[in-house]
């Protein structure tokens, strides 16, 4: 037993010799390889899309489609080995991974995403949230006090995000800066003339009002001047209880509400029922690329979202 | 000792509880108001309450009213090397309270290359379950493999070093070693020259995912215990009957019932929800053997096989193994985000020192529970359990029913897979 306790001994010791050698070793394979692929990993299938405009060549893994609730994902292996290989991960930031990222970031044991100074980005870093609360407490449900972190809806933030993230792309990756520095210019302006494209349509919808499920398309009715009037959640995170949807039947009855309006990921029971006795329309929107069939990337996104809200808004006016 | 117990003296432990709370007041207060951040510890409480109908074997938890496991946790990165977490438990059952410390711990954050080093006190990556804190369980005990073979779960001062592979395929190892004083076999006379590092553990973890809705893991553990081997028992019945006394406390200790030199884990873990989304539905299925062998000194293995061979001539009953083992099968599945069912059996097949020869001793559980989650941070449980035995000192079959809330305040650490 002596002998396997000093082999183990020995073999600590020899860690702590090798270590400046093994540090040496990993620059070093970290120059000769810098052919080799980049690896990016997302929180979410927005931030997967806008890193495949700004960095085509790498690898992109997202941790969760647009059918899973980005709130309450598992610290699963096959997620700890994605971000064990990750150059960057790329999170939405403001606590919305908070149940989830830490547990992978201990797990994944990979120092280059350790915080945002090295290879951790967080969206929400990069621009001003909205709804951001001084005094947070648990009674009031699953709220973010650094604000709404479902950022990914607002045209002029995905830009400052687009912007900073090729920062960071340059800044691990220096020898690619040209090729990123390009795919921004290429992005920007082709996003820009969509923005403007996209605002005419938004414009329209200003003054719709809507029935929706939590806070996932906050940024989207901020761009637009649609009015959530009321939340199916009778408090962020929870689900709808009976109480709380009758109490909405009573509002929808009494109010020009244009139609429910539901992510892609969640639960379509409250909303049918509310639909039902109430006859509005449910819509449901993709949470982000993926989310339905024609949501390919951030630009059909966008389109799909404004068209399946004018088609409801427009029929409603006639 | 390991554990600071400060049983039966209950005063020194509530007057210690009530310093530690009023030490960390200022700090929870803190904690609510500016953001956990690198400076800016993360306090968490977490409250677990219950009444259980009758007394179960090995458990920690007495029959009446009592509190579980009801923790206090602080942790934070130190700085951007070093991550710390400190866990103080306070249990109270049977009358009786004792504070102990389960985890003060350092770890390793920018080791490069997959490795992480881990010191200090700690739960033993053995197994699936032994690194899960008690209050993310689905059922108010543990399985009777842990409460047999791991005093409920292992946590011990030692180290850790462990290395993920940089593959698609989820690929964990590792190795530790403990002072294990709470896997020592017993010593009846207090006599005994025990190693003062007696636990050294290996494990690997393999995982994955199949498609977008399920995902699974499989593990690997050994467990080389230099102290577990019984001595041979003295003769004296008085002693005896002492010795049954102090194994029953040992039960509250969170030490071992039952020690070898071998132990032996594989586990098995399989989760799927719809889509992948965990919001509304999920179901976890998991599965542990745990085999612990040569659980006797080499002379004392001589005459449990004479006395075996004897016994096998004259009588056909007695026949005793020469390891222990344990394994479970479970399902849990949250129909909604407010209700979820879990349904666990287990079965122990232990063998107990009399004397000078071992009796076979077997322990079946059904446990089935039912749970009710306000939100993600309170949770009421409903637990029917059905256990029957042969061989243990409450030889009957029993029925007991426990009612459990656990609940966390405070910063909510992230769930383990």
């Amino acid at each position: 037993m002596l002998l396997l306790y000093n082999t183990l001994c020995l073999w600590g010791l020899t860690v702590r010799i090798n270590f400046k050698l093994i540090i040496s070793g990993v620059l070093f394979t970290l120059s000769s390889n810098a052919f080799a692929q980049f690896n990016i990993f997302t929180c979410e299938p927005e931030y997967a899309a806008l890193a495949k405009e700004l960095a085509p060549d790498a690898r992109i893994y997202s941790a969760t489609t647009a059918m899973q609730d980005p709130h309450q994902v598992q610290a699963r292996p096959s997620l700890i080995a994605k971000m064990r290989q990750a150059d960057l991960v790329v999170c939405a930031g403001a606590e919305l991974e908070v149940g989830w990222l830490p547990m992978l970031q201990m797990k994944a044991a990979n120092a280059k995403v350790r915080n945002t100074d090295l290879g951790l980005f967080f969206a929400a870093d990069h621009v001003e949230t909205l709804d951001k609360m001084s005094n947070v407490d648990r009674s009031m449900g699953d709220v973010h006090s650094q604000g709404n972190p479902h950022l990914h809806f607002s045209p002029p933030r995905i830009l400052a995000i687009a912007k900073a993230l090729t920062e960071k792309l340059i800044q691990l990756d220096s020898d690619n800066s040209r090729d990123y520095q390009q795919q921004l210019e290429r992005f920007s302006s082709r996003w820009t003339l969509a923005s403007a494209k996209w605002q005419e349509t938004a414009s329209k919808l200003s003054g719709m009002k809507v029935i929706a499920y939590h806070s996932s398309f906050r940024y989207l009715f901020d761009f637009s001047g649609i009015e959530q009037v009321a939340d199916l959640e009778p408090k962020p995170g929870l689900p709808p209880t009976s109480g709380h949807l009758a109490g909405l039947l009573k509002q929808a009855n009494n109010s020009d509400i244009t139609a429910i309006v539901i992510a892609s990921y969640q639960d379509k029971r409250g909303a049918n029922w509310l639909a039902e006795k109430s006859n509005l329309p449910v819509i449901v929107l993709p949470l982000s690329v993926g989310g339905n069939e024609q949501s390919n990337d951030l630009f059909s996104l966008y389109d799909n979202v404004l068209s399946l809200l004018s088609q409801e808004y427009s029929a409603k006016k006639l | 000792m390991n554990n600071f117990h400060f049983f039966p003296n209950r005063l020194s432990a509530k007057v210690s509880a009530a310093l530690a709370i009023t030490a960390l007041v200022p700090m929870l207060s803190q904690a609510q108001n500016s953001m956990p951040t690198l400076s800016n510890p993360n306090v968490s409480v977490i409250l677990d309450g219950y009444y259980q109908s009758e007394d179960r074997l090995m458990t920690e938890r007495a029959e009446g009213f009592g509190l579980g496991e009801t923790e206090l946790a602080l942790s934070a990165n130190i700085d951007d090397m070093f991550y710390g977490k400190f866990t103080s438990v306070f249990e109270s059952h049977d009358g009786e309270s004792e504070v102990h410390l389960e985890e003060a711990f350092i770890q390793t954050m920018a080791l490069p290359n997959g490795f992480t080093v881990r010191g200090g006190r700690f739960l033993s990556d053995i197994g699936y379950l032994n690194n899960q804190h008690s209050h993310t369980d689905s059922f108010t005990s543990r399985p009777s493999a842990y409460r047999a073979f791991l005093g409920g779960h292992y946590f011990d001062d030692g180290l850790r070093v462990s290395y993920i592979a940089p593959t698609d395929t989820y690929w964990l190892m590792g190795a530790e070693v403990f002072s294990g004083d709470s896997l020592r076999a017993a010593d009846e006379h207090g006599e005994r020259d025990f190693d003062s590092t007696g636990v050294y553990t290996a494990f690997t973890k393999i995982g994955g995912d199949i498609g977008v809705e399920s995902s699974w893991q499989l593990g690997f553990s050994y467990l080389r215990n230099e102290n577990g081997q019984l001595t041979a028992e003295d003769h004296d019945e008085d002693e005896h009957e002492e010795e049954e006394h102090a194994e029953d406390e040992h039960d509250h200790a969170h030490s071992a019932s039952y020690t070898g030199k071998n132990t032996y884990a594989a586990d098995f873990v399989f989760k799927w929800a719809p889509n992948g989304n965990y919001k509304y539905q999920h179901l976890t299925l998991s599965a542990e053997y745990f085999r612990v062998s040569d659980f006797m000194l080499p002379e004392l293995h001589d005459e449990h096989e004479e006395e075996h061979e004897h016994e096998e001539e004259h009588h056909d009953e007695g026949h005793a193994k020469d390891y222990h083992e344990a394994w479970y099968v479970s399902g849990v599945y949250q129909f909604s985000p407010n209700w979820s069912a879990g349904l666990r059996y287990g079965e122990l097949d232990s063998q107990l020192q009399h004397e000078e020869h071992f009796d076979q001793q077997e322990l079946k559980e059904t446990e089935l529970s039912l749970a009710w989650h306000n939100s993600h941070f309170s949770t009421v449980r409903l637990e029917f359990s059905h256990q029957s035995n042969v061989g243990f000192e409450q030889a009957e079959n029993d029925n007991v029913i426990t009612l459990q809330y656990v609940m966390s305040l405070g910063a909510h650490g992230a769930h383990q897979f």
